[in-house]
């Protein structure tokens, strides 16, 4: 008999693939998503933050595999209506207005053209991300909140740096503290993230309702010149040299879609939709050109199904403009993926889910409740070491 | 970031026991949960570089963890006593070969049995569990050839040492991994 069939036959019975404990897993789960995403890996995220999120990207997992709704006509898109807003909670006071979502973005496209552009030896951005969780005892909603600092190097052969640090979850609402006050207040809200087995099943992580230690995490560039994930890993000097045309931005862009989204391999995405993730990630807080920018928002203007909803607030109560694309979700429910921005000045000032539909762990959600954001506190060019 | 923490729970799910029998087999049930949340926080941190299948990665990640932070005695130790585990117990006669394959098993070399058992207990292809120990899939078969040619040595010897003595106890830690260093580097 062959020695390793024998060696196969012999395998002790405890090394055999039996399920592991529920206790373990959380607390393994925990203990890993416990701690900050590392910048700059392989395959950055267009539509993350720079910076990773931490934890706030547990409630992400809320999302799986996404198909971005989006017809394939080439129509101008129809104006805005006004039943379709989505309101964070408690985000948008003032109701959106009808207009054109393409005007909007052309305008956009204009301000966002005329930034002033700075120089300096790092690319410097500060971002907060916030994600809700509904607890397990009491059923209330909790917002995580960490704030994220990154600084990438202009020249080749540096290390990408973040600081981050958990801000300490709070009770989404006024009514959610009192719940977690009638729960005696604990210092540690145990809430559900996505589990194994598919819809209604969830597993546990605990999240500290105090500040956390600030973590700091250095890595050398990948390839010791890869800077960002824009459909691929890009250069510094890539991204500063992107075409600042639409059209061949949208070319060079699309030259790395595969059909797929940009989160799974598994997981379809239309052209459209896959474009729009990407452009948010280039538009929020890449380091390109003001004339790139502004194709971006020139690009996005000329895509089916994007709306624009005025008068909206993010999450540090700053008013702009929302650009935005739904998303249907696999495990059930519907969102909407958008992108806040300043009409004034064509910056960037939020990324951010909010529910349309609730459905899997945004199920306990009403409508309009923003469940995962990260907001832009800034993004420039410095000379200051980290 | 619609689905990081799912892809990852996925994984986890998919792979956390097997990372375990891995850690398990190579240095003992002691030290394998906090050598398998470790590696799973480095597979969180470093999402975007773990390739599909995720599992060749991870093993990756976990010998080089069990490598940089397993003090030598306390791997020796725990690795002594999984052996051990694996070869004492029941006799009845039905079990006897069993036992025989792991008694020979454990007079190996820690490369060997490592070499042995990613392919016959963790059901990597040879290429597949190159990647793990880092080195080519034509220099991983060979290694196998040349271990799985002791393990029968060891066999017809009835668990006794073939060749020079290969007890755990004696074997040097974490033998010849020099040249895996920063494997899991080298995939990002």
């Amino acid at each position: 008999m062959n020695p390793i069939e024998e060696l196969r036959a012999a395998k002790p019975a405890h090394l055999g693939d039996r399920p592991v404990d529920e206790r373990t897993r959380a607390a393994e789960l925990a203990r890993a998503m416990s701690e900050p995403r590392r910048p700059a890996e392989r395959r950055r995220r267009a539509v993350r933050p720079v910076w990773g999120l931490g934890l706030t990207g547990a409630a992400a997992a809320a999302v799986t595999a996404a198909a971005v709704v989006m017809s394939g006509t080439g129509t101008v898109p129809e104006p805005y209506e006004a039943q379709h807003v989505v309101t964070g909670r408690p985000a948008t006071e003032a109701p959106a207005v009808r207009l054109s979502a393409r005007d909007v973005l052309l305008a956009a496209a204009e301000k966002a053209g005329r930034q002033a552009e700075g120089s300096g030896d790092y690319w410097h951005t500060v971002t907060v991300g916030r994600s809700l969780y509904v607890a397990e005892q009491g059923g209330y909603q909790v917002m995580a909140q960490d704030r994220n600092e990154g600084w990438t190097p202009s020249a080749t052969g540096g290390e990408q740096v973040s600081i981050s640090r958990s801000l300490g979850a709070r009770p989404a609402t006024e009514a959610d503290r009192t719940s977690w006050e009638q729960a005696g207040s604990p210092s540690e809200v145990r809430v559900k993230v996505p589990g194994k087995g598919g819809e209604g099943k969830y597993g546990l992580i605990p999240l500290s309702m105090s500040p956390g230690k600030v973590r700091a995490d250095r890595s050398p560039l990948v390839d010791g010149d890869k800077v960002f994930w824009l459909g691929r890993n890009v250069t510094m000097k890539e991204l500063r040299d992107l075409p600042g045309e639409p059209g061949k931005l949208k070319k060079w862009l699309m030259a790395s879609y595969e059909g797929h989204g940009t989160e799974s391999t598994s997981e379809k995405m239309s052209g459209d939709a896959w474009l729009f993730q990407v452009s948010v990630g280039l538009i929020m807080d890449m380091p390109v050109t003001p004339e790139v920018r502004g194709a971006a928002f020139r690009m996005l203007a000329d895509l089916d199904d994007v709306k624009v909803a005025q008068h909206v607030t993010d999450a540090e109560g700053r008013r702009g403009t929302a650009v935005s694309v739904e998303e249907r979700y696999e495990r059930g429910g519907v969102s909407e993926n958008r992108l806040i921005f300043d009409e004034v000045t064509g910056k960037a000032l939020a990324h951010e889910y909010v529910v349309v539909e609730p459905g899997d762990m945004q199920e306990g959600f009403e409508p309009g409740t923003v469940w995962s954001s990260t907001v832009l506190l800034g993004a420039g060019w410095t000379d200051d070491r980290p | 970031m619609a689905d990081d923490a799912h892809r990852f729970t996925g994984m986890y799910d998919e792979c956390r026991q097997r990372v375990w029998a891995y850690v398990v087999s190579r240095a003992g049930r002691q030290v394998a949960d906090e050598v398998v949340s470790e590696t799973f926080a480095i597979a969180w941190r470093r999402l975007e570089d773990v390739p599909e299948p995720a599992l060749p990665w991870l093993l990756g990640v976990a010998r080089n963890v069990l490598r940089d932070n397993l003090r030598a005695e306390i791997h020796r130790e725990a690795l002594a006593a999984e052996l051990r585990a694996w070869t004492d117990g029941d006799v009845a006669d039905e079990v006897t070969e069993r036992m025989g394959v792991l008694r020979a098993l454990a007079t190996l070399s820690e490369d060997d049995r490592e070499i042995l058992i990613l392919v016959a207990w963790h059901g990597l292809s040879p290429t597949e569990a190159a990647r793990v120990v880092g080195c080519s899939a034509a220099a991983y078969r060979v290694r196998l050839h040349r271990a799985r040619k002791r393990l029968r040595e060891a066999m017809e010897a009835g668990g006794e040492p073939s060749t020079s003595p290969r007890r755990t106890g004696n074997a040097p830690v974490l033998p010849s991994m020099s040249h895996v260093r920063n494997l899991s580097e080298e995939w990002s």
